[in-house]
């Protein structure tokens, strides 16, 4: 017998996978505008937000979508080596493949020889791990227009001082991903849960238990996962006990997303 | 592993520990109440007054006549006295405002904000049930380099990312706390490659063994840990695992490390 609660644990999973991606009305208009940009002649596309904001998500579920249509490449992982670099986008965008090394100058050679209907995008995940020096080819070979790159940034308050010039003086966008709001975390829990069929689950998070994990999570969907993970681990648990009769079923009660909280340590008790 | 027990103990001591600030509200609260009205009661006259017709008999000039009917007079007074003190006691309570002592105020604004406490960030936004619901359109903003004056607020926040390299050992264990965070292989990849480059070979082999059994499809993370094996001394290991993940992923790159492995190129 696999119980509701069980299952509803599992929705939670902190798992980057676009069949999961959930439509939010903010994120849709983002999603929009980000795919109007790519067919925009802008250079570069920025994407940024503090971490658990949806980032990674976002990329894999462009990626997924556009790959039918349009050339599109994704790495999830920096590629740190310059060559193997070169290399892997020569292989990906150009199908050709090279033994030994490629510096900048030889793949530019590549890169301005060829001719596309439409420019090849290509997806940069965690793009603060790459060097200074791969940043600022990667900044020239944009400037050539043959591809376009859009980057994920992660930002943290350590890292809120005055950005790198080249990305304050470039022809390029930015988006920000922010935390939900209280109504919108609403909406991605239930529309999380539906997706799974658990639709009795779903009609737990009234506006007042949503609210309190709002307070709790500030709307991060990291926070928010990892809450929701441990608090149908409880109701599991008490289910197992049977001592489910003790708490409410209807609505989840602040006593137990509390106890997720503290358990996550989200709350300090 | 969860413990219901020991969860719902350190929740019911989270819950006092929460309520320890309105306790305290509550009791300076009444501790200042009660100071006030001692405060008020000590100055209080009418003893003194009552006092006064005793002494007016002890001057007067006929003591004998006068004694006796004043005595029950002065004790009526100060019974009279006693009645008054509720009184007095109901008048203090509900106007500490207007006699201007304000120590009162800060307390009870703060209580009237626990009632209404809203998450700054969202007062505006809606709490429809619907999944319709109207959200603020996205920030984006663009940036160029001809325009040195920005319309969008935004642009604060904007200015204000940097990318920050990770060279040093310190920087690892920075991407180390957000993979423990996040769990992306990306993060435990990236963190695999640059031990391997700093030469910490077991360190490189770990992290591209946690990498791998996250997501097995990673080609680089196989390279990293093979040729960690390598550097380790475990060639026999290193090519048992390069061919079964050739087995299975058909990699050219693993081919060829695998070459060179076998012919000692590599080493
Ligand atoms: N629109 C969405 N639909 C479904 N799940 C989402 C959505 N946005 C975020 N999530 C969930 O939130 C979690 C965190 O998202 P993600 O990993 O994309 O954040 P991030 O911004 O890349 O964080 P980091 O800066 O740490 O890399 C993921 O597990 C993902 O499942
Ligand atoms: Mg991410």
């Amino acid at each position: 017998m696999s119980s509701i609660f069980v299952n509803s644990k599992d929705v939670f999973l902190d798992i980057v996978n676009a069949k999961d991606y959930v439509q939010l009305d903010r994120v849709s208009s983002i999603y929009q505008s980000l795919k109007d940009s790519i067919k925009k002649p802008l250079k570069m596309i920025l994407l940024y937000g503090k971490p658990g904001t949806g980032k990674s998500m976002f990329l894999n579920k462009l990626h997924t979508d556009l790959s039918s249509t349009q050339s599109i490449f994704l790495y999830k992982t920096p590629i740190l080596d310059e060559s193997e670099f070169y290399k892997t986008l020569a292989q990906d965008i150009f199908g050709t493949r090279y033994s030994g090394e490629l510096n900048f100058t030889q793949f530019m050679k590549i890169v301005e020889k060829k001719e596309f209907q439409e420019t090849p995008v290509v997806l940069l995940d965690e793009a603060q791990l790459y060097s200074d020096v791969l940043m600022e080819k990667i900044r020239l070979l944009s400037d050539t227009r043959t591809v376009k790159f859009v980057i994920t940034l992660h930002k943290t308050e350590k890292e809120d001082i005055i950005a790198k010039e080249h990305f304050q003086t470039r022809i390029w966008e930015t988006i920000e991903l922010e935390n939900a709001s209280s109504s919108e975390l609403k909406i991605y829990i239930q529309k999380k849960l539906m997706k799974a069929n658990c639709f009795d689950s779903a009609n737990m998070f009234t506006n007042k238990s949503v609210n309190r994990i709002h307070k709790i999570t500030n709307g991060n969907y990291r926070d928010t996962n990892k809450l929701l993970y441990t608090l149908f681990d409880l109701y599991s648990l008490y289910e197992k006990s049977s001592r489910l009769s003790n708490i409410r079923t209807d609505q989840v009660p602040n006593k137990l997303i509390e106890m997720s909280a503290i358990h996550t340590g989200l709350i300090d008790a | 592993m969860l413990n219901l027990h020991e969860l719902e103990q350190r929740w019911l001591r989270y819950k006092i520990k929460s309520y320890l600030p309105y306790l305290a509200i509550v009791l300076s609260v009444s501790v200042i109440f009660l100071s006030l009205f001692v405060f008020l009661r000590e100055p209080s006259t009418p003893i003194t007054k009552n006092i006064t017709p005793i002494k007016a008999p002890v001057i007067s000039p006929k003591p004998q006549v006068i004694l006796k009917p004043k005595q029950p007079q002065v004790e009526k007074k100060v019974l009279t006295q006693k009645k008054e003190l509720p009184q007095v006691q109901k008048e203090i309570i509900p106007s500490p405002r207007s006699t201007n002592k304000v120590i009162l105020s800060p307390s009870l604004g703060f209580m009237k904000k626990m009632q209404t406490d809203q998450q700054p960030y969202y007062k505006n936004e809606h709490t429809n049930e619907n999944n319709d619901v109207q959200i603020k359109a996205p920030t984006v903003t663009v940036v160029r380099d001809d325009i040195q004056h920005v319309e969008h607020p935004k642009i604060e926040t904007v200015k204000k990312i940097s990318i920050t390299h990770k060279n040093t050992h310190n920087d690892i264990a920075e991407i180390i706390s957000r993979f423990k965070k996040n769990n992306n292989p990306a993060l435990s990849l990236f963190v695999a490659k640059k031990y391997y480059e700093l030469g910490d070979y077991r360190q490189a082999y770990n992290y591209a063994l946690i990498t791998n059994q996250i997501n097995q499809d990673i080609e680089v993370s196989w390279i990293i840990f093979t040729k960690s094996l390598v550097k380790l001394g475990e060639k026999k290991k290193a090519i048992k695992t390069l061919k079964q993940y050739i087995h299975q992923s058909h990699s050219n790159s693993a081919q060829i490390l695998l070459d060179e492995i076998i012919s000692g190129k590599f080493k």
